[in-house]
C-alpha cells in the first residue's frame, strides 16, 4: 500500500508540475501585461521601468524558476491588475467556492440517491417517468441558461431570492441549485440502473425469504453494493464541478475561484490566472488520488495491479 | 414497496426540503435600510489615488475617497475643489490657494505639504507610468509657499493644467510615507466625501460617508460598488430593486430597464467610435488624403446609426468633442460616386486589398465593422475582416503596427488640446502613425496660447486639418446607457465617471 501510494503522488506531483509549466508559457505567449497596466500616452522609458520593476524583462524560464521557487513557498506573486498577493485574493474566495461546490454536491449525490433508489422502488409508474424526466432535464439544459431561468422565476417573477451575489443562506439556493441538477440526473439514473440490478439479485431474494423487514432488505443489503459504483461517479461529479462552477459563479455574481479565473482570463491577468489554475489543479489531482486510494483500499485487486 | 420503505424515504425527501424551505425563509427575511448598490463590469484595480487608470470604477471610487486641487465638472468645467482659488502668476507658473480646516479622515489636517508630496509621488515609478500630470503639463516643480498656498512651475507655458489637476488625488503625507506600497494599495485614506469600508477584490468596494466632509457629508450614507459582470444579471438586480445604479447596459437591452422600480436613462457619451487610418502601414493607398476621404464617401452613417445604435447618437463632425468642436464642420455625406471618383483619381479605380482590424472592448465591434466592410466592398475595396484578441489590439495600438483600418473609440476626453495632440508627430498614442508638420505647428502653438479666442482659431485650424484629409473614417459618439432605481436621483457624467456623492435620495 505505502508503494502504490507513493508511486500515485510522485504521478500527482509531475501533473503539477506540467500544469504550472504549461499555463505559465502560455500566458507568457499571450502578450506583455505592462501594456495593460499603463495608459496609452505612456512613453517607451515608461514601459521599460515597469518591465523592470517586475522582473518581465528576464529570460521566460528564468521568470519561471523564481515563480516555481516562490509559489512552493505558497508565494503566488501579485496580481498585474490589482497589485495585490494572488494566494490572498485565491484564499479569499475558495472559501467561496466550496461553499458552494460542497452544497450542490452534497445536494446532488443525497437527493439523486434518493431520487434513484424512489424511481428504483417504483419501476415503470408515474414517480419512475417524473424522475426520469427530471433528470434528461437536468442533463440537457446547459447550466447558464438554466440559471438565468431560475433567476428570471424565483428572484425576479416572483421575488423570493436574491438575483446573484454572495451573502446568506438564500444566495446560496439558486447557484446551488443549477450546479446541483445536472449531477443530480446522473446519479439519480445511476442509482437507479444499480438498484434494479441489485433487487433482482438473488441475495435479495434470499434476504426477503429469510423474512427480513422491507426497512432491512434495503438498507443492509441492496444499497451497501449499489453503492460501489457511486465511488467512482461521485468522483467524477467532483471534479466536473469545478468546470460547471466557473459559468455558474459568473452567471450568479458568486465571489468564488472560477469567477475569479474567469475575470483574470478577460483582463490578462496572468499570475492570477496562472494561480488559480494550479489550485484547481491540486484540487482535481487531489481528488483523483483520494478516488485511488480509497479503490486500493477497497479492493485488493487495484493494489495488486499497480 | 413496503411502508416502512416509504416512511424511510419519506423522511428522507421531507429533510431536504425542510433545509431548502429553511433557506427561503432566511431569503424572505427583513432588508431594512439597504446600502445604494452600483453595478458595473469591472472591479476597480486599486484604490492607490495615483494607480487610477480608468475613469470607471476606478476613477468614480478615487474621486469618492479623495479630493483634487480643481474638479472636473460634468461639462468640462473647472471647479474649485480642495483650491478655492488659483491665477496664473505668468506663462510659466500657477498658485493655488488651498482651502483652510480641511481634516484628512484620520483626522489629520491638509496642508500644502500634502500637495507637494502627492504630486512627486505621482512623478515615480509605477505611478508614472500612469499619472500623466508630468509630462502632458511639462511640470518642473511645485513648490511649497506658506501651509495654504502652492506654486506650480512648468517648463513651457500649459493650457491643460487645470484638466490634469482634476485627476491629481491629494494623500496626507505622513500616512502614505508610513506605509508600504501593498499596504497603501488596500488600505486608502484621503479626504473625500467617502471613507472606505472593505474591498474584496473581485466582488465589491464598500464606502460610508465622511461626516466630517468639508463640503457636508453626502446625501447617501451607505454605497456599495458592485462587480455584475453579467448584462442580463444587471438588468435582473435593477428588476427587483437589489441595484440602484445598473452602468454599462446597451442600446438594445435599455428599454429592460424601465419598469416599477426603475427606469433606463442615456446621456451622450464622450466617446468617439472610428476606424483609425494606419499611415505606417504598407499599404500606400492609406497615406493618400483622397483615399481616406473616399472611404468616409462610401459609408452610409446615419444609417448604420438608425439600425446598429436604435438612432440614439449623431454622426461625428470633428475628431474634438463639443463644446470646443469646429462648429463650421459637416459631416461626409454619403455618396459612393464621389467615393469611386475619388479612388479612381488617385489611381485605384480597381480598389485595393485593406484589413479591418476588431476587438470588443468597444462594443459593437463586429457588427460595425462588418456593415462598414460592405459598404467598401460596394465602391469596389477589398475589406479583410481580423477579430483581434484585446492584447493583441492593444499591441497593434502601441507599436502603431496596424495595415489598415482598426475599430476604436476614443476615450474620454473635453480638453480641445488633449484631443488633438495625440496625431501629433512624437506622440507616444499616436496609433495611426500620421505626421503633419503643419498640423503639429498648430496644436503645439494651441497647447501654450493662453488666449482663449487665439487658442480657439488655432485648434478650429487643427481640427479643419484633421477633418479634410480624413485623419479617421468618422462614426458617431458613444452614449452611455444606464439604469437607475426608483430610489434615487442621479445625473449620469458623459465621461464614465460617477460621482456617487451627488446623488440624492427619491423622496
Amino acid at each position: 500500500m505505502l508503494r502504490f501510494t507513493l508511486a500515485k503522488l510522485a504521478r500527482t506531483l509531475s501533473v503539477l508540475l506540467g500544469v504550472s509549466f504549461l499555463t505559465f508559457m502560455v500566458g507568457h505567449a499571450s502578450g506583455d501585461p505592462v501594456l495593460l497596466m499603463v495608459r496609452g500616452d505612456a512613453t517607451a522609458q515608461q514601459k521599460a521601468d515597469l518591465r523592470h520593476v517586475l522582473g518581465l524583462d528576464k529570460p521566460v524560464l528564468e521568470q519561471y524558476v523564481s515563480y516555481l521557487a516562490h509559489a512552493v513557498q505558497g508565494d503566488l506573486g501579485n496580481s498585474y491588475r490589482q497589485r495585490v498577493s494572488v494566494s490572498s485574493l485565491i484564499a479569499l474566495r475558495l472559501p467561496n467556492s466550496l461553499e458552494l461546490a460542497g452544497t450542490a454536491f452534497a445536494v446532488a449525490i443525497s437527493l439523486g440517491f434518493a431520487l434513484g433508489v424512489v424511481a428504483a422502488l417504483n419501476r415503470g409508474r408515474l414517480a419512475d417517468h417524473a424522475i426520469a424526466g427530471v433528470a434528461v432535464i437536468g442533463q440537457v439544459v446547459p447550466g447558464f441558461w438554466l440559471g438565468l431561468m431560475l433567476v428570471l422565476l424565483f428572484a425576479v417573477h416572483w421575488p423570493l431570492l436574491p438575483v446573484s451575489g454572495y451573502g446568506d443562506l438564500a444566495h446560496l439556493v439558486l447557484p446551488a441549485i443549477t450546479l446541483a441538477l445536472p449531477p443530480l440526473g446522473r446519479m439519480a439514473r445511476l442509482v437507479r440502473a444499480g438498484m434494479l440490478e441489485v433487487l433482482s439479485s438473488d441475495f435479495i431474494r434470499t434476504a426477503r425469504a429469510k423474512g427480513l423487514p422491507e426497512r432491512q432488505v434495503l438498507l443492509g443489503h441492496a444499497m451497501k453494493n449499489g453503492l460501489l459504483p457511486l465511488l467512482t461517479q461521485a468522483g467524477l461529479e467532483l471534479g466536473d464541478m469545478v468546470g460547471s462552477a466557473f459559468i455558474i459563479e459568473s452567471v450568479f455574481a458568486w465571489p468564488g475561484i472560477g469567477r475569479l479565473t474567469v475575470n483574470a482570463v478577460q483582463q490578462r491577468d496572468f499570475l492570477v490566472v496562472q494561480g488559480c489554475v494550479l489550485v484547481t489543479a491540486i484540487g482535481f489531482v487531489l481528488i483523483n488520488l483520494l478516488v485511488d486510494l480509497l479503490y486500493a483500499a477497497i479492493d485488493p485487486r487495484v493494489r495488486a495491479r499497480a | 414497496m413496503s411502508r416502512a420503505a416509504i416512511r424511510y424515504l419519506g423522511s428522507y425527501l421531507g429533510a431536504s426540503l425542510v433545509l431548502i424551505a429553511a433557506a427561503l425563509q432566511i431569503g424572505c427575511g427583513a432588508k431594512g435600510e439597504r446600502p445604494i448598490v452600483i453595478a458595473s463590469v469591472s472591479d476597480v484595480s486599486s484604490l492607490d489615488p495615483h494607480l487610477l487608470d480608468v475613469n470607471h470604477p476606478t476613477g468614480s471610487v478615487i474621486w469618492s475617497l479623495f479630493d483634487s486641487l480643481v474638479r472636473r465638472g460634468p461639462d468640462g468645467a473647472d471647479l474649485p475643489r480642495l483650491a478655492e482659488s488659483w491665477e496664473r502668476r505668468d506663462d510659466l507658473s500657477w498658485r493655488f490657494h488651498l482651502r483652510h480646516g480641511v481634516k484628512f479622515q484620520d483626522g489629520s489636517p491638509f496642508t500644502a505639504a500634502d500637495v507637494k508630496f502627492s504630486f512627486d509621488r505621482m512623478n515615480q515609478t509605477p505611478f508614472s507610468a500612469l499619472q500623466q500630470l508630468w509630462p502632458q503639463t511639462t511640470l518642473n516643480e511645485v513648490r511649497v509657499i506658506d501651509d495654504y498656498t502652492v506654486e506650480l512651475v512648468t517648463e513651457k507655458p500649459s493650457v491643460t493644467m487645470l484638466y490634469w489637476l482634476e485627476e491629481a488625488f491629494i494623500a496626507p503625507k505622513a500616512y502614505y510615507l508610513a506605509h508600504d506600497a501593498a499596504y497603501l494599495n488596500t488600505h486608502p485614506l484621503g479626504s473625500g466625501p467617502y471613507k472606505l469600508k472593505e474591498w474584496v477584490p473581485g466582488d465589491h468596494v464598500s464606502l460610508t460617508a465622511n461626516a466630517e466632509y468639508f463640503n457636508g457629508a453626502p446625501a447617501l450614507k451607505d454605497v456599495i460598488f458592485k462587480v455584475v459582470p453579467d448584462l442580463s444579471a444587471r438588468l435582473n438586480g435593477l428588476a427587483t430593486g437589489d441595484i440602484d445604479l445598473a452602468l454599462e447596459l446597451t442600446p438594445d437591452t435599455i428599454a429592460q430597464a424601465n419598469g416599477p422600480h426603475s427606469r433606463g436613462e442615456e446621456v451622450m457619451g464622450l466617446r468617439k467610435l472610428h476606424f483609425g487610418i494606419a499611415q505606417h502601414s504598407k499599404l500606400a493607398a492609406l497615406r493618400d488624403a483622397r483615399v481616406r476621404q473616399a472611404l468616409n464617401y462610401a459609408i452610409d452613417v446615419p444609417t448604420m446609426i438608425k439600425t446598429l445604435m436604435h438612432g440614439d447618437t449623431t454622426p461625428l463632425t470633428s475628431v474634438v468633442n463639443p463644446p470646443n468642436a469646429d462648429a463650421t464642420l459637416t459631416p461626409y455625406r454619403y455618396d459612393p460616386a464621389r467615393a469611386r471618383a475619388l479612388l479612381a483619381a488617385a489611381g485605384y479605380a480597381d480598389g485595393f486589398d485593406l484589413d479591418i482590424d476588431f476587438t470588443p472592448f468597444w462594443g459593437q465591434d463586429k457588427d460595425v465593422s462588418e456593415t462598414v466592410a460592405g459598404y467598401l466592398q460596394a465602391v469596389g475595396i477589398r475589406p479583410h475582416l481580423h477579430a483581434d484578441e484585446w492584447n493583441d489590439f492593444r499591441r497593434k495600438l502601441s507599436d502603431a503596427s496596424f495595415d489598415g483600418l482598426f475599430y476604436a473609440g476614443w476615450a474620454a476626453l473635453i480638453n480641445p488640446s488633449v484631443e488633438l495632440v495625440i496625431f501629433t508627430c512624437q506622440q507616444e498614442d499616436n496609433a495611426s502613425g500620421y505626421c503633419d508638420p503643419k498640423y503639429d505647428a498648430l496644436v503645439h502653438a494651441a497647447g501654450t496660447e493662453y488666449d482663449p479666442a487665439k487658442r480657439k482659431a488655432l485648434t478650429d485650424a487643427a481640427q479643419k486639418i484633421a477633418w479634410d484629409q480624413a485623419f479617421w473614417l468618422f462614426l458617431w459618439r458613444a452614449p452611455l446607457y444606464a439604469g437607475l432605481s426608483n430610489r434615487i436621483d442621479y445625473a449620469l457624467r458623459p465621461d464614465d465617471y460617477v460621482e456617487i456623492y451627488l446623488a440624492k435620495p427619491r423622496p
